[in-house]
């Protein structure tokens, strides 16, 4: 039993570190080589696209998607996709896709002149689902080695933080305040129908006398 | 516009929803605090324990009056000011 808790646990934990992983934005390094789109046919992989351009038809079979090619600063490559959250999950509100993508055109560079960018995004790359990370802004730095601090990524944690925090004092609240006394209730009626039985019970043997006073010397005294 | 219709009704559903948890939860706080204050005063022998019920009641009208009650109304206010602050920083800046 100790073992089915832990594994639940862990495996609640570990869906929540994936949510989390994917949801959030994450910050890369990278120099744009290219820039395409593509028609995509959504299959098993549909959830792991996004909406189409707001105010466009939604619910389509397939659609033309923007695709961010990049070089990563360890010479890997990464594909971005770049559609629109519009005002779906996840939160980004993302309206400006084809302005993102000309901005992206822009900064094409060379190997031997490269122009390194920050690209926001959120998602993950996989080769065998083929799904992209979601890229949602891009802006041009000086050297390939510039640090980036996640402050967005701990203020919506700590928010989320408190939320719960929140929700369990809220429970803690209710319990001590609305459930504790109503069990306290049933619990002192409940003591007294058992009091009362118990008096009955002993004003019954008290009033027994005769022959039912010697049956009850058969018995044995009353469990408590 | 239908989405951000959608979005703007379902968030208001879910925002009143939290409304409610949040003030339930504020007031029963302040009570739980008058009523351990009532029972502070009494055992000093400050307040008359008669005067018990009178003494929460009053604070519970402080509390409905108080600001502290009217900012729980924030609930409303601040999701969509940081709604259009992030629209406008993921897109137009």
């Amino acid at each position: 039993m100790r073992y089915v808790k832990g594994t639940l646990i862990a495996l609640i934990a570990l869906l929540a570190i994936a949510f989390f992983h994917y949801t959030l934005p994450q910050r890369d390094v990278v120099r744009i080589s290219d820039t395409y789109e593509k028609r995509i046919d959504f299959g098993e992989n549909s959830i792991f696209w996004s909406s189409p351009d707001t105010g466009n038809a939604t619910g389509t079979v397939n659609r033309d998607i923007f695709f961010i090619q990049t070089i990563q600063t360890n010479g890997k490559p990464m594909v971005y996709r770049n559609e629109d959250t519009g005002w779906g999950w996840p939160p980004y509100f993302k309206l400006d896709t084809s302005n993102l993508q000309t901005e992206a055109a822009d900064l094409k560079s060379s190997a031997e002149a490269p122009k390194w960018v920050v690209i926001k995004h959120y998602g993950w790359r996989n080769e065998f689902l083929s799904i992209y990370p979601n890229a949602v802004g891009v802006r041009q730095v000086d050297s390939p080695d510039v640090s980036l601090f996640p402050w967005m990524n701990i203020v919506i944690l700590t928010l989320i933080g408190l939320v719960l925090l929140f929700l369990y004092r809220l429970w803690a609240q209710f319990r001590q305040r609305a459930i504790d006394p109503l069990l306290e209730d049933a619990g002192e009626a409940w003591d007294a129908v058992d009091e009362r039985a118990d008096q009955a019970r002993d004003a019954a043997k008290a009033k027994a006398t005769g022959f039912r006073a010697w049956l009850n010397t058969w018995k044995g005294t009353p469990r408590k | 516009m239908l989405g951000a219709i959608r979005l703007g009704v379902f968030g208001l559903v879910a925002l009143t929803i939290l409304y409610f948890l949040i003030s339930l939860y504020s007031r029963s706080v302040r009570r739980e605090k008058l009523e351990n204050e009532a029972a502070e005063q009494i055992a000093q022998g400050t307040l008359d324990a008669a005067a018990r019920d009178a003494y929460i009641e009053d604070g519970m009208q402080d509390y409905e009056n108080s600001l502290r009650r009217k900012l729980i109304l924030g609930v409303f206010v601040v999701p969509v000011v940081v709604v259009i602050i992030l629209i406008y920083v993921t897109n137009f800046m």
